[in-house]
């Protein structure tokens, strides 16, 4: 019951939220005392890369890793890890983007070659192998196996994303919202239509997780279908 | 029982041989792939790890660096700017009150400004000169975000003054 209430209201809420973000975004928030206008992209872009780095290759990589462990291995994971990675390239790529276009008027440039946004790059180029290793394979099992630990391999880069403006100079900036001491870097309404586009994106990506899931469940079922009408035609023929 | 009768007419045939083409070509994308990344390693991550060089770490190194080009961070001092026609002048601080003079060609970027780090790509005029002449000014914005007017206030009819 509560289940089928937050599938049904997943969608609905996604959209509000992202509709009180560009609210919130475009038209309550101040402009930024450095940046003017162009900092309202902090409500797009962090939380395009929170979701591509984070969240949905998070899931796709706790998805691999529960389908390599015995005890939870099922299709199940194996359709979560694969629907996940195709939603986090399409985050990615926004991320990319979206960051290109702020990088172009602030730093100067549209593309740097720093260490994070090189190995920004990098992650979405490992998803894309990912997608190649699976259609490289027609054994299901072997499939699931390679692709699984392949996602765990590339997830190893996820920390060097996180930690690379600590660990060496990079022109990207540092963390957002909070410095390492916990107080806080951008103020006020700011920081709450910061939180909100977060959230928003989130949902967005488990709205797109959901339906893509679906699609693979029903290409499953055509699929299996398709094959027991084949079987079925070839006896048929044998009769005859 | 008419199952049971089909399955005797039925003769078993091999199954059909899975075409190569298909998985050559995806191989072919993963060696594709895995070459883009090794030359996004070699450009990003090899060569410019560290995207550039603090003041105190380039005058910490000074006579390593040489004439060599570099890149070369640091906050630009209030009240020396100079806009020409090629390009900006300017003097740059580091955190242990080094300061360098950059001559710089090239349009500055939009968000150029005094009290602002920058990172300047380009070399020192001579082995022993603190002058540092760029080619290209970017700017190193924060991650600090404040409003730009905080205390306006909003009149009756929701016009800000």
């Amino acid at each position: 019951m509560i289940k089928q209430l937050a599938q049904r209201l997943l969608g609905p809420l996604t959209l509000v939220l992202l509709v009180l973000t560009f609210w919130l975004g475009l038209w309550v928030t101040p402009p930024d005392k450095i940046q003017g206008n162009l900092a309202r992209l902090l409500y797009v872009h962090p939380a395009v890369a929170w979701v591509a780095l984070y969240v949905s290759f998070g899931t796709a990589a706790v998805a691999s890793a529960l389908y390599l462990w015995k005890r939870t291995r099922s299709q199940v994971m194996d359709r979560i890890a694969h629907c996940a990675m195709e939603v986090s390239i399409v985050f990615i790529i926004v991320t990319l983007i979206t960051g290109s276009i702020w990088g172009r008027p602030t730093w100067g440039v549209w593309w740097a070659w720093d260490a994070r946004l090189t190995s920004t790059a990098i992650l979405g180029l490992f998803e894309l192998a990912y997608l190649a290793l699976r259609r490289a394979n027609d054994d299901p099992d072997l499939r699931a196996r390679r692709s699984a630990v392949f996602a765990i391999i590339a997830a190893v880069n996820v920390p060097i994303i996180h930690f690379s403006v600590d660990w060496w100079n990079t022109l990207h900036q540092g963390a957002t919202a909070f410095t390492e001491n916990g107080n806080l870097l951008v103020h006020g309404i700011m920081l709450w239509t910061l939180f909100i586009s977060l959230f928003a994106f989130t949902l967005l990506f488990f709205w797109l997780l959901r339906a893509r899931y679906r699609l693979e469940v029903l290409r499953d079922e055509k699929y299996h279908a398709s094959l027991d009408e084949a079987l079925a035609q070839r006896r048929r023929e044998g009769v005859h | 029982m008419p199952d049971a009768d089909v399955s005797h007419h039925v003769t078993p045939v091999a199954a059909p041989p899975i075409k190569p083409r298909g998985r050559w070509r995806t191989l072919g994308v993963l060696v594709v792939l895995a070459l883009a990344v090794l030359a996004l390693l070699s450009q990003g991550l090899l060569r410019s790890l560290n995207y550039f060089e603090t003041i105190d770490q380039a005058m910490s190194s000074r006579a390593k660096l040489g004439t060599q080009t570099f890149r070369l961070e640091g906050v630009v001092v209030a009240h020396t700017i100079d806009r020409t026609s090629t390009g900006a002048s300017f003097w740059m601080s580091g955190g242990h009150h080094h300061e360098i003079f950059v001559n710089a060609h090239g349009t500055p970027p939009q968000l150029f400004q005094s009290n602002i780090p920058v990172v300047v790509e380009g070399h020192f005029t001579s082995e022993t000169s603190d002058r540092f002449y760029g080619t290209q000014i970017l700017v190193k914005h924060t991650a600090s975000y404040i409003s730009a007017h905080p205390h306006r206030v909003k009149a009756p009819n929701g016009t800000v003054r």
